[in-house]
């Protein structure tokens, strides 16, 4: 891309990615950096960020070409107390609702804790039971949902509050080696509840 | 939070360890390990780099929780042992393991290095989720650049990402 850069007396300098060359303008840092081809070392990239209101599905269907992906969850209010949320996958578009899902995760609360796990259930939680007027966050790491050799896993943790604070960790797999092209925020069950987030996907660049 | 691409290795043929080096700040660093498998069903551990040369003395100590689905649920804790448990995997056809580890005073050469672990994968043979949260110090106050993965009993990894990233 010779339009790329500056350099006295040379003309036609591809530019790649570990190997620019010349003196650059923010326009060519952009131009590059959006064509793959501007050398920087590793990112925690932004895919999209969406804020919900009162809705009973959020859709992320833009995975990029990541191994491994990162969910921020903010601000969650349900309308109905106690309502669980959960990730379902779509595979090559097809949204997975059977009951194939496993899952584990800790409960830990104040003086106790619990365990809460699953081997065919229809989707995987990411936030237990959340109250009314609380908001409630947490985060993801998702890990080969593009790759259809592998099964789709995902580590979790997040936090919620009613009369006492409660975190919850763990995680949970899709047991299937499918590409994964989306996934859906929805009920934990059959409930459709409504709910009000901000979540923010991000994918995490590898450079080989 | 912004991430700098460190170190990464892509493993497409069997090899004995994974080194991960570079780490030459006081920052948070941290792994991503994704599709990982083993020649043989065992568990992924892993050591300090000190000056890239692994440290295999009787100083690691971890407390996690394991998390699965077949079984109840335990709290697995260990003293002076000479590396660190990830994830148990196996050479099944849909085995892998994945997790992040968050690496914390490893270029501090008078603080003990620690990490916090998340974990996951699956027993391939039910297939059964495994799944492992805690954090692990190693007791030793020097300077680690790096870190190596690698399988017990010598038993080879044969597939998996792993890259390390320095937090800024």
């Amino acid at each position: 891309m010779s339009e790329f850069g500056y350099i006295p007396d040379s003309a036609n300098i591809e530019q790649s990615f570990g190997n620019n060359k010349g003196i650059f303008t923010p326009k060519d840092i952009y131009d590059l950096t959006r064509a793959d081809k501007y050398t920087n070392y590793g990112q925690l990239e932004l895919i999209e960020t969406q804020t919900v209101s009162t809705v009973n599905t959020v859709n992320f269907t833009n995975l990029g070409d990541y191994n491994v992906h990162f969910l921020t969850v903010n601000n969650l209010q349900v309308a109905v107390t106690n309502t669980r949320l959960g990730v379902r996958f779509y595979e090559s578009g097809v949204l997975e609702t059977a009951g194939v899902y496993q899952w584990a995760y800790q409960q830990c609360l104040q003086g106790s804790g619990g365990e809460f796990k699953a081997t065919s259930h229809s989707s995987i939680p990411i936030q237990i039971e959340q109250p009314i007027n609380f908001g409630g966050g947490g985060y993801n790491y998702f890990y080969n949902l593009i790759d259809n050799t592998k099964f789709s896993f995902l580590t979790n943790q997040h936090n919620r509050i009613s009369n006492a604070m409660i975190g919850e960790f763990g995680s949970g797999v899709m047991p299937q080696t499918s590409e994964v092209t989306g996934f859906q925020i929805g009920s934990y069950d059959s409930s459709n509840e409504n709910f009000s987030l901000t979540a923010s996907l991000y994918g995490i660049k590898e450079y080989s | 939070m912004g991430l700098v691409q460190v170190a990464t290795n892509t493993v497409t043929s069997a090899v004995a360890q994974v080194d991960l080096v570079g780490i030459t700040t006081d920052d948070v660093y941290m792994v991503t390990i994704s599709g990982v498998k083993l020649a043989s069903d065992q568990d992924l551990n892993f050591r300090v780099l000190k000056s890239s040369s692994p440290d295999t003395t009787y100083n690691y100590d971890g407390a996690s929780k394991v998390l699965r689905t077949d079984t109840t649920f335990s709290n697995s804790g260990y003293v002076n042992n000479d590396s660190w448990f990830m994830d148990f995997i196996g050479n099944g056809v849909d085995e892998t393991g994945n997790g992040i580890l968050y690496l914390f005073n490893f270029n501090n050469s008078s603080e003990y290095s620690f990490a916090t672990q998340e974990g996951v994968a699956v027993d391939d043979s039910n297939p059964t989720l495994k799944g492992r949260t805690g954090g692990v110090v190693h007791t030793v106050a020097s300077a680690s650049n790096g870190i190596r993965f690698f399988g017990l009993s010598s038993v080879n990894i044969s597939a998996g990402s792993f890259t390390l990233y320095k937090v800024i």
